[in-house]
């Protein structure tokens, strides 16, 4: 039972990083239909940009005020950065074949993973301590403030952003643009800056689940994009790519029977029986377990 | 062996709530020209998916030539004979006029799953007995000078062209054209008209979806009307000009398609 | 075009005929390599290039092979020569088994379940599974090539095995250019609908370039093993496939595109070795600029031949 309940805390923190990255893909890939490669790569450089800013810019401040402003001043900065590689990478193979745009995509995850290690080093850095070490020890079940936080912090920015796209106009354009584009630029919809919108949305909350990653792995390197984005997309295809709340339910899911496993079999064969879940469920429901059966008409 | 004959018996298809096809019944005979007419929306689309296994229908038999084809998927159908076209052309765009017709010929070559791999005699054989054939249909559809040119970045009546010489290729007994004539002049609709009698000559039967009404009563034979997914009425085409509940639903609509 | 094609091909093979000999050891194991990858990608173009099916795990395939070899080599004594059947045969059949129940997957998904089979492969071979792959060290001090008696222990040797399989490849490829089911796979790339609406079982023939392609990259798994008398996990990582796939692509499914995109990616870097740390970065930049400017490839793929006897007119080249 002890296994159970920790690997349980475990797992929706885990889950919680997931799905807060895995929202950055299931947004991309709602209105432009593409598997934004590089957002892993992303994801690692804001470990790397809110280490930056906190040793250069905070001076290694780690009160509240510092810490909060550390996470917003990383959020902007990958928004900047999602914002331009939509620009140089996207925009102008908007209309050429699919393929096209996912080995660009392909091509900035390489640009984004190798800029980290120019300009941080091949070497695992340390990410600073800015939350204090604290634990509660439930009879054996050890909790950490930084698994709360993790976990209410995620709630409420999933939660902030279910509220923005279901029940605001700027929302139902997200979601207008995510059916049809072509239709919804007949509607007045400017589609470019939804697009922009989407990766300022997406790159900061990738931007939060980097620091967080930082915070609870405390080691990050230059090449870890790959390995947290992966997983990340995995939570986005599970909950059906494209759907908002399945990447919420997907990155809790993966979170969840990856700390089981873990717990349970053995941490060497995690990636492989994740694989495995996915392979399953892809085959039971070809489309994602919120996802929508969609028809080819004829 | 029975005839070449389709078959539909109170055929039921239906999209959620929606029944697209309402317990329909049909009978094309061998060497028809058949015809379905009706509004937009009616359904008629529908019936040719359900003929061609694009889909199952949830009720009713399609039979074909005595054996019941409701459920089988659409390369088990064409490898009875029956082939179709598209309302939107479905060309392989990016390939030459030449190689979408020998797709074809695809059920009708003898090549096996290792003639991919090592070439053998009877290969260079059946390759070149079935591009003799692609020559036929270029010939027949008068395409010969497009031959090498991408499907894709030809007009649209010649586009149409070949998505019927790649039907025709097959050989097939049944024939089902899905709006042949949309988009296309009125010289090109002559045209059409003529390949479909001659076609027919050649002792395929053709069953088509039409809009244009004048080219309807002149090409078919017989013509089934349908509305909301039912059949209103069927029979020859003087027969449904005096029909009244066809005038209603469907000859006092067209006003309204212009 | 139609004179690259008409002259391309012999003078590149008289040129690679040749090649050894007017290079050193460490130009001649780039030489190696470069054949060896260009026979994986190309295996790769079978599947993605030709069938459309987004496919990122070729070097589970390629790997299968090399440690198929390397295997039957290590613990059970087989000569290289001798394991070639079944480097090639574990694959394909491999392929077969896995593509059966997903080629139905739309691409994305295709995609990231081909990626999962690649983790999973390297996983197995990590925690040596049946300890036989060596965990993640691998195998090593595999036999040199013997043909006919001969020890063939020199690079040069190597080279020229890797050679034939290349000229194997091509050879196999411009016989599926020329057959109905090379054809069968262009059709239902461009639409798989119409594809079975014409007839065409698609299910199968995807199954079919799953195999072929598997049981190619076997083969090519087979050199890598025998240029490096050993194999380990990390040389078939999915990393490697996603290159195998951005070379595809980038070259554009052309047999002179993909050897392009597989000298670019393996052998410039040897030649401007001290960029070492900036070779990624910079091919990131390259692959963005290339799609921008040639979305279908460098040189883009032209489908299959049609025979001359049908090109009237003259005015319209393929």
């Amino acid at each position: 039972m002890d296994i159970f309940l920790q690997q349980l805390a475990n797992g929706l923190t885990i889950g919680s990083m997931f799905a807060l990255v895995a929202l950055g893909y299931t947004m991309v890939y709602g209105v432009m239909k593409l598997i934004n490669f590089a957002h892993g790569d992303m994801v690692a450089a804001s470990a790397f940009v809110g280490l930056t800013i906190y040793t250069q810019v905070m001076g290694q401040a780690t009160s509240l005020l510092a810490v909060i402003v550390i996470f917003l001043l990383t959020a902007l900065t990958m928004a900047c950065v999602g914002v331009i590689l939509e620009r140089l990478a996207y925009r102008p193979l908007r209309n050429a074949p699919r393929l096209s745009a996912v080995v660009s995509a392909l091509g900035a995850s390489l640009v984004i993973q190798n800029g980290i290690m120019l300009v941080w080093g091949p070497r695992m850095r340390i990410f600073p301590e800015l939350v204090p070490q604290v634990y509660w020890d439930f009879n054996g079940v050890v909790i950490s403030m930084i698994q709360v936080i993790i976990l209410v912090l995620s709630l409420v920015l999933m939660l902030a952003l279910y509220l923005f796209v279901e029940k605001t106009r700027v929302g139902a354009a997200v979601r207008a643009a995510s059916i049809d584009q072509d239709a919804a630029r007949l509607m007045g919809i400017n589609v470019n800056s939804i697009i922009a919108l989407i990766f300022i949305i997406g790159s900061s909350l990738g931007a939060v689940g980097g620091l967080f990653i930082g915070l609870y792995y405390r080691g990050i390197t230059f090449n870890m994009g790959w390995q947290y984005g992966l997983y990340a997309f995995i939570a986005a295809i599970l909950g059906g790519i494209g759907n908002i709340p399945g990447a919420m339910i997907g990155g809790m899911l993966l979170g969840l029977f990856n700390a089981f496993i873990a717990g349970y079999v053995s941490s060497t064969w995690a990636d492989a029986f994740t694989f495995i879940l996915l392979i399953l469920i892809l085959i039971v429901r070809p489309t994602g377990i919120l996802g929508e059966r969609v028809a080819e008409k004829v | 062996m029975a005839h070449n004959e389709l078959i539909l018996t109170n055929v039921t298809k239906r999209f959620g709530g929606l029944t697209a096809v309402d317990d329909l019944s049909m009978k094309v005979q061998e060497g028809q020209i058949y015809g379905i007419i009706g509004p937009n929306g009616a359904g008629k689309t529908t019936v040719f998916n359900c003929i061609t296994g694009i889909y199952k229908s949830e009720e009713g038999s399609v039979n074909w030539r005595g054996e019941e084809i409701r459920g089988l998927t659409p390369y088990q159908i064409v490898d009875r004979g029956i082939v179709r076209t598209f309302q939107t052309i479905r060309l392989f765009s990016q390939m030459s006029v030449a190689e979408n017709i020998m797709s074809g010929r695809h059920i009708k070559s003898c090549q096996h799953w290792w003639h991919g791999i090592v070439p053998t005699p009877g290969k260079k054989r059946d390759e070149l007995d079935n591009w003799k054939k692609v020559e036929q249909q270029l010939n027949f559809f008068n395409l010969s000078e497009f031959a090498a040119m991408p499907a894709g970045s030809l007009p649209y009546g010649i586009q149409r062209r070949v998505e019927m010489a790649r039907a025709m290729a097959v050989d097939p007994t049944l024939l089902i054209l899905d709006e042949p004539a949309a988009g296309l002049n009125d010289k090109e609709t002559m045209e059409l008209l003529e390949t479909i009698f001659k076609i027919r000559d050649q002792g395929i039967t053709v069953l088509l979806i039409e809009h244009d009404m004048d080219m309807v009563m002149e090409v078919t034979d017989y013509l089934t009307v349908i509305n909301f997914g039912k059949q209103i009425a069927e029979g020859t085409p003087e027969e449904i000009q005096k029909n009244p509940a066809v005038i209603e639903a469907y000859l006092g609509s067209e006003d309204d398609d212009e | 075009m139609n004179n690259l094609n008409r002259f391309g091909l012999p003078v590149f093979i008289l040129v690679m005929a040749v090649l050894p000999y007017t290079l050193n050891e460490r130009w001649q194991a780039v030489a190696i390599t470069f054949l060896v990858f260009s026979v994986v990608a190309l295996s790769q173009d079978i599947v993605l290039g030709k069938s459309g099916m987004f496919n990122m795990g070729q070097a589970l395939f390629f790997g299968m092979g090399a440690y198929t070899t390397a295997i039957l080599n290590n613990h059970f004594g087989w000569p290289i020569v001798a394991t070639i059947p079944l480097a090639i045969l574990i694959p394909a059949i491999f392929g077969i088994l896995l593509a059966g129940p997903i080629v139905h997957l739309r691409g994305d998904y295709l995609l990231v379940v081909t990626i999962g089979f690649n983790i999973v492969f390297v996983q197995v071979l990590q925690n040596n599974l049946g300890g036989v792959t060596g965990g993640p060290n691998g195998i090593f001090g595999l036999d040199s090539l013997k043909i006919l008696g001969a020890n063939l222990t020199s690079q040069i040797a190597v080279y020229y095995f890797a050679f034939v399989v290349l000229l194997l490849t091509l050879w196999v490829m411009s016989n599926l250019e020329k057959s109905k089911p090379g054809r069968a796979l262009h059709y239902l790339r461009e639409d798989q609908l119409a594809a079975e609406s014409i007839g065409i079982n698609t299910r199968v023939y995807k199954i079919f370039a799953f195999g072929l392609g598997a049981g190619i990259a076997g083969l090519a798994g087979t050199v890598f093993a025998t240029q490096y008398a050993a194999v380990s996990p990390e040389a078939f990582d999915f990393i490697q496939s996603v290159l195998f796939f951005s070379i595809v692509l980038v070259g554009g499914s052309s047999i002179p595109g993909v050897m392009l995109g597989v000298f670019v990616m393996f052998v410039v870097p040897e030649i401007f070795r001290e960029f070492a740390t900036w070779r990624y970065f910079v091919f990131g930049f390259a692959m963005i600029l290339a799609m921008i400017l040639r979305p279908r490839g460098i040189v883009p793929a032209t489908f299959g031949k049609i025979p001359k006897f049908l090109i009237k007119g003259g005015s319209h080249g393929a």
